[in-house]
């Protein structure tokens, strides 16, 4: 399998002021990881609130800049990209949130929504764009005749459809999803997962998969990478770590699930 | 029986609309046993406890049922009886702290003011003490510094601690908690339940344990209730239901669970079927 991203010595520190005269605090969101990801995998971050995933995420999305370190996606490093490289990187990246509900404007019919990204960054007429956006939407097990609804009128399950076919508009080779079916009741969870892996089948996706269900990363991932504090400990492929975890804090995170065993 | 619940019948009115939440429900807590109400979000599980505590208000209604506790029919008493026995014989644990921690108050006063109502006998430094032991119990960092924050300064699992420990200061009989640990990570969940099952120990509370999360439920139940749009579907000890689950419903939610062993990786899993009624079903079970 092909390298897809190489992430070398990536840190993210905040400085968070606590008064005017009191000295910045230092919060170091991400502390200097590293890490590979294979074109087609599912590549997990694992860890409790606040270790970093989301952070690691909007890095790689380009939402937030690193403090220092490189984030090489085919062999080119992102953070030395020009406006027009950027532009081609971020069609190829897309990005599913936990709560499906705050991501989606509310104001907004779903063929709208959908259709936002397909409108910016290509020239199809405004027929050709609805075709697809009907198109997908079918894909992600949504109704053609929801196409004028707004996100209100969907259940949970449905309005994560909806940011799933968002991301999948413009054809993107990964797509990167925090805590996706964190919010979701477990059997609508078991839904959106099926068609996570349906999608991936079907367009060949890179899966950089963030979630604290330790459940649901064994279910879904092909390498797994434990973060704490801003730091990697552990990183492994999905058997590896679940039978022969190393880090103690990640023994310590297998043991804490509440596991069904009579 | 510590607390009987029969048939139980709660709605909310709109203009043109009857939503009959709990929907003649009916099930039991032994004393010093743990009965978890597991159900999809929606199901009823919130109203069927807050129709314990007497806390329904407009539109919302308890039309009929009984609920006994030691004895006692609750829905006959007073608003008066009622919030007495609130806070010292039933206590809650909510999902959203924030909600029933008062934000004016520090977190010390507020958990210093459960044990002058409901222990009168101790002196301000022993409940003091008290208080901080309860704050260590809950795996506080930094109890002595906590005692004086108010309650925006800490983060979600924290005021979940708070308000855990203020529930377990009471020493109730009944301790009803309502998804108390969704918001927690896991080790801290981990640590909550390990708690929880320790007062049970020491004081024999009974727990009336709510929550979406089944592997909590093995966790944590001796009896399990599972909710169904508003109806309890099965009612098992906690082996029976995991090892022989008689209605469709709960097969379904089982299986949904991506459990390692069961399921292989990658397969599909199965689903509940959000076009299936399977409330049809339950004439057949019973
Ligand atoms: N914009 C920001 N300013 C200051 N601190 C931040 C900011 N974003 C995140 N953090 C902090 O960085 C740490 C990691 O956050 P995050 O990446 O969101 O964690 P996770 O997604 O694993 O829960 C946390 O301590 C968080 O409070
Ligand atoms: N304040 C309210 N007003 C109107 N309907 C309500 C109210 N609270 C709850 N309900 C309805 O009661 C039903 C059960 O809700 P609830 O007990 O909160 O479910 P859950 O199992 O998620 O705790 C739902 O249909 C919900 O919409
Ligand atoms: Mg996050
Ligand atoms: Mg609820």
């Amino acid at each position: 399998m092909n390298t897809l991203f190489e992430i070398k010595n990536l840190k993210k520190h905040y400085e968070v002021n606590k008064g005017l005269f009191a000295k910045p605090t230092i919060i170091k969101a991400v502390n200097d990881i590293s890490f590979e990801v294979k074109k087609g995998e599912v590549f997990s971050i694992v860890g409790e609130s606040g270790c970093g995933k989301s952070t690691t995420a909007k890095l790689l999305m380009t939402i937030e800049e690193p403090t220092s370190g490189e984030i090489f996606f085919e062999g080119k490093d992102i953070t030395k990209f020009n406006k027009e490289e950027l532009r081609e990187y971020r069609k190829k990246v897309q990005i599913i949130f936990q709560d499906p509900y705050s991501s989606l404007n509310p104001r907004w019919k779903v063929g709208k929504i959908i259709a936002e990204p397909l409108k910016l960054n290509s020239d199809l007429s405004a027929k050709e764009i609805k075709t697809e956006v009907l198109a997908i939407m079918k894909k992600v097990g949504l109704e053609e005749d929801w196409y004028d609804r707004f996100p209100h009128q969907f259940s949970g399950g449905q309005r994560q459809r909806i940011g799933i076919a968002r991301a999948l508009i413009l054809k993107p080779e990964v797509i990167i999803c925090d805590e996706p079916v964190s919010a979701l009741d477990v059997s609508i969870q078991a839904q959106v997962l099926n068609l996570l892996l349906d999608l991936q089948k079907e367009f060949n996706l890179t899966y950089i998969f963030i979630s604290h269900d330790l459940g649901v990363v064994e279910h879904i991932s092909d390498q797994i990478t434990v973060m704490y504090f801003g730091d990697i400990v552990e990183a492994n492929d999905v058997e590896g770590l679940f039978s022969n975890p190393q880090h103690d804090y990640t023994k310590q995170l297998l043991s804490a699930i509440p596991t069904i065993d009579f | 029986m510590l607390l009987e619940i029969k048939n139980l019948l709660t709605c909310f009115y709109s203009d043109d609309d009857v939503n009959r939440a709990v929907d003649t429900v009916s099930f039991s807590i032994p004393q010093g046993k743990t009965v978890c109400v597991v159900g999809e979000s929606g199901s009823g599980k919130s109203i069927t406890s807050l129709s314990i505590m007497g806390l329904i208000e407009k539109p919302g209604k308890i039309v009929s049922g009984e609920i006994i506790f030691e004895g006692i029919d609750l829905l006959k008493q007073s608003k008066k009886y009622l919030r007495s026995i609130r806070g010292d014989k039933i206590a809650m644990i909510f999902q959203e702290p924030m909600t029933s921690l008062n934000p004016s108050y520090t977190v010390g006063y507020q958990l210093d003011e459960v044990l002058r109502l409901h222990q009168k006998d101790l002196n301000k430094k022993e409940r003091y003490e008290r208080v901080i032991e309860g704050l260590e119990l809950v795996a506080m960092p930094y109890p002595q510094e906590k005692y004086g924050e108010y309650p925006f300064k800490l983060s979600g699992g924290q005021r979940q601690r708070v308000m855990i420990a203020m529930a377990m200061m009471c020493e109730p009989k009944l301790l009803i908690a309502d998804e108390p640990t969704t918001a927690l990570d896991v080790t801290i969940q981990a640590q909550v339940l390990d708690l929880m099952r320790k007062l049970q120990r020491e004081k024999g509370t009974s727990i009336l344990f709510i929550t979406h999360d089944l592997g909590v439920v093995a966790q944590m139940a001796d009896e399990v209730v599972v909710m169904y749009r508003g109806h309890v579907v099965e009612k098992a000890t906690a082996k029976e239901l995991f090892t022989n689950p008689k209605h469709p419903y709960t097969k379904a939610l089982l299986n949904s669970i991506p459990s390692p062993g069961k399921v292989q990786r990658k397969s599909k899993l199965d689903t509940v079927d959000e076009n299936v009624d399977y409330l049809q079903f339950s004439k057949e079970i019973r």
